[in-house]
């Protein structure tokens, strides 16, 4: 018995929301003035938000060569402290530091490393190349995963031998042989000769870990002293064997640098570093203010910031299409009169507007995602940074359905309210008196 | 007239006050657009100080830790200027114009600061390679090996600060806190002034400079020389090329790197703008979106006040005091939006907010203001013409 009264109300309810429905579109269709101006305010604000969520996750979300970024730990500095109050010192890993202590982790699956892109020159028919040289050791190759045109990465063995072998993208293969095929010829950097090994696909610029136009062995690196000094210039890429063993590894990490030996003691007092995912090391940096030792990754204030802008921003559009409702219910008062009337509470009001506005908001959301995937097209046709290709994903796009859902309630609940106080006579009477 | 205008805004406050607050916000964002537009383009229009045209920068590393000792380094740069089309080459520090590399510092002249100073150690020739504009004394000579302080030249803003009216050449200053004791090469005395040099891109405003000269034995710890190369106009990548292999044909353990200064500040040029565009497009889709959806309210509070409109035209005002009427309105509630934000603004040049000076505020101020009261017009001009075309008895009819 008390199953049939539920399921008859679960069918009230799906009438309800039917009809609610059916009037929310004869309600759009009826001004097509007002519901061009509202659906222009709700896609417009959601694609700027989509592209800016799509160069977001362009940065620090997966994407060739970094796929398994769920699974990866990144090294990007060593902060010393000196003695004495003579400040910090920032840079990243030596060799020394990644052989002798993070190679030597448990958890880590593989410890890979490379280098920041630094500046180097090739030269074809009198033309200059500006080159982005990394430098990495074998087991970068295996931890990233990068498209191979044609050929191989350099093996763990050619690394320590210091072979000259070089991986380069395809821009660099089609700028200095004019084409791709060119597994095995030779390659001058800075008028010193590499075999080429392999061709891959270009890689973002905006992919700070995994971007080069040429990669070469780290025993070739200037850079590469055999000395117990703990700044250089690697940056350590750890790979966790799962993604449930990131806090392990993470944590090991942070144990390790208790124990890691000050060569200098006399000049420095202590050395802090972390092993943080992409968007936890930018974080980390850049929102510090207080605490040199940077102890706090800062990942919560940053969404916190990042959640109040967004917020800020849908402000004004927010409040727009709050002023056109209100005025919109003015003009709907014959109708709500009627429904009052005929014994409709203030809930029944108050949810059927939110309906008609969620709808109203879903669809300009969806206009707002083809707009968000129409500009991208445009920023990448201009190339803001090289070789970069922003595009949506699946969770940008739930990102923006649930930011249009936030945004049509921020706006139906104010003149959900207002239509729900309007009194039955006097909206009858179509002159939007309040009670 | 304006009494009346208010009373009938006042009745209608709670709707209103939704406006306001719209314009409130529509001001807000107005105003820092602008603020942001009129401070680049004031910078873009100033001179850069100096001539980045035909300079190229030549980066000489020495490789595996080596020093580089003075006289295979003269060798180079006596190497590459003999080269046909290299017109001068000067050495400085690694700080060069349009790249993102600074050297900058706080200078003290008689217990009086100077604000934060970028410093650039340039040789004899440096002038040659990037023609600055000198207003006072000269630039850095051989002659100056004999002189007991270190010889700097100051831009004008420097001066200013540290100087004031007062005379400049041959006054001594140091860095900030000097100390007791102060070493003869911390001891900067002034030879030359010249004109605010705008070094950082093409949109950045100008900051205090100071030329250090680099002093004859500054080279050997070096890992790194930068060389300013002025060419002849028309030299292109033959020449790169042959500048690199000059270099590595004196030593080839070092590396080289030319790079045009022009390509440089046009690629920094793209990174400052890329933000600027961003936030202009925002600003404009916002303002778009407010201008869509006030005159969407305006045009139906008109069709609302139908019978007060006829009323108002039976008792025999004309259809354009009616449009006025409707027009004034918007104006007085406009008022009140830009008057709040007029306030919010106002704190920025107060508190003096970014650093920036009062004038771009100000302008921005003015900006806004014209903006909104152009915008809001323009959304209530319509509307007010369709209520001054109503019909006195059409409308008292439908009643």
């Amino acid at each position: 018995m008390q199953r049939a009264a539920k399921h008859d109300v679960l069918i009230i309810a799906k009438t309800m929301l039917r009809s609610y429905l059916k009037i929310a579109w004869k309600v759009l269709m009826r001004r097509k003035f007002f519901t061009f101006i509202s659906l222009f305010g709700v896609s417009f604000t959601l694609m700027i938000l989509l592209v800016v969520a799509a160069m977001f996750d362009h940065m620090v979300g997966p994407g060739t060569p970094v796929k398994r970024v769920d699974r990866m730990l990144f090294v990007n500095a060593i902060r010393q402290q000196r003695v004495d109050d003579h400040g910090w010192m920032t840079m990243p890993a030596s060799i020394h530091f990644v052989d002798d202590y993070v190679r030597k982790l448990k958890t880590p699956e593989l410890v890979g490393i490379s280098t920041g892109a630094s500046n180097a020159t090739a030269f074809t028919k009198s033309k200059l190349l500006p080159l982005d040289v990394a430098y990495t050791d074998g087991n970068f190759w295996q931890i990233m995963d990068y498209d191979f045109l044609g050929g191989r990465p350099f093996t763990k063995a050619e690394v320590q031998q210091a072979q000259q072998v070089c991986v380069i993208n395809e821009a660099t293969a089609r700028d200095y042989f004019g084409s791709t095929a060119v597994v095995g010829r030779t390659i001058e950097i800075d008028l010193k000769r590499y075999r080429v090994a392999g061709v891959v696909r270009n890689v973002s610029a905006a992919n700070f870990y995994a971007y080069a136009d040429v990669w070469l062995p780290y025993t070739l690196s200037s850079e590469y002293f055999k000395d117990n000094r703990l700044n250089g210039v690697f940056l350590p890429v750890l790979l966790a064997p799962s993604a449930a063993a990131m806090p392990a590894m993470r944590e090991e990490y942070r144990q390790m640098m208790k124990r890691v030996e000050i060569p200098n003691p006399k000049e420095v007092k202590a050395v802090f570093s972390y092993a943080d995912p992409i968007l936890a090391g930018i974080t980390r940096g850049i929102l510090n203010h207080q605490d040199q030792t940077m102890d706090d990754d800062n990942l919560d204030s940053f969404y916190l910031i990042m959640g109040g802008l967004a917020l800020l921003f849908m402000l004004l559009p927010a409040l727009n299409l709050v002023n056109l409702n209100v005025t919109r219910i003015l003009e709907r008062s014959g109708e709500i009169g009627v429904r009052k009337a005929f014994g409709a509470t203030g809930r029944n009001l108050v949810s059927q507007f939110l309906v008609e506005n969620v709808v109203l908001a879903l669809v300009g959301g969806l206009l707002g995602l083809a707009l968000a995937a129409g500009a991208l097209a445009l920023v990448n046709e201009a190339h803001p940074v090289a070789y970069a290709h922003f595009a949506l994903s699946w969770s940008v796009f739930g990102w923006g359905m649930l930011l249009t859902l936030i945004f049509g309630l921020m706006s139906g609940v104010y003149p959900a309210w207002k239509m729900s106080r309007l009194n039955p006579v006097a909206a009858l009477r179509g002159s939007g008196e309040q009670k | 007239m304006f009494r009346h205008l208010f009373t009938l805004i006042w009745n209608r406050k709670r709707a209103n006050l939704l406006l306001i607050s719209e314009i409130f916000f529509s001001f807000v964002v107005l105003f820092g657009v602008a603020a942001v537009l009129i401070t680049s383009a004031k910078n873009y229009l100033a001179p850069h100080g100096f001539n980045y045209e035909q300079v190229w920068r030549l980066e000489v590393r020495a490789g595996q830790n080596l020093k580089m000792p003075r006289a295979e380094l003269d060798d180079v740069l006596r190497q590459v200027k003999a080269l046909p089309g290299v017109r001068t080459v000067a050495l400085t520090s690694g700080n060069l114009p349009f790249i993102f590399n600074v050297n900058n510092s706080v200078y003290e002249y008689q217990g009086k600061k100077s604000p934060v100073t970028n410093y650039y150690d340039a040789d004899d020739h440096y002038n040659e390679a990037l023609q600055l504009h000198l207003r006072e004394g000269r630039w850095f000579a051989p002659a100056d090996d004999g002189s007991n302080h270190r010889p700097v030249v100051i831009s004008q803003d420097l001066r200013e600060s540290l100087f004031g009216n007062g005379p400049a050449l041959g006054k001594i200053f140091t860095w900030e806190n000097p100390g007791k004791d102060v070493k003869p090469e911390d001891q900067f005395q002034v030879v030359g002034v010249a004109e605010p040099v705008r070094m950082e891109s093409d949109f950045s405003a100008a900051i205090p400079t100071a030329w250090l000269r680099l002093l004859p034995y500054d080279t050997t710890h070096w890992e790194t020389a930068n060389v300013l190369v002025r060419v002849a106009p028309g030299s292109g990548g033959e020449l790169q090329e042959k500048i690199a292999r000059t270099v590595a044909g004196v030593t080839r353990q070092w590396t080289s790197q030319v790079r045009v200064m022009d390509d440089e500040r046009l690629h920094r040029r793209r990174y400052t703008l890329v933000p600027v565009v961003g936030l202009c497009i925002m600003g404009l889709f916002l303002i778009i979106n407010v201008a869509l959806g006030l005159f969407g309210v305006l045009w139906y509070n008109i069709s609302q006040r139908r019978a007060e409109i006829g009323l108002r035209r039976a008792m025999g005002a004309t259809g354009a005091g009616i449009g006025w009427q409707f027009l004034g309105e918007m104006m007085v509630v406009t008022t009140f939006g830009v008057v709040l934000g007029g306030l919010l603004a106002a704190q920025f040049p107060l508190l003096n907010a970014f650093d920036l000076p009062v004038q771009p505020y100000l302008l921005a101020i003015a900006a806004a203001t014209g903006a909104v009261y152009f915008i809001t017009a323009l959304c209530a001009w319509q509307p007010s013409r369709l209520a001054a075309a109503i019909q006195p008895a059409v409308a008292l009819r439908e009643e």
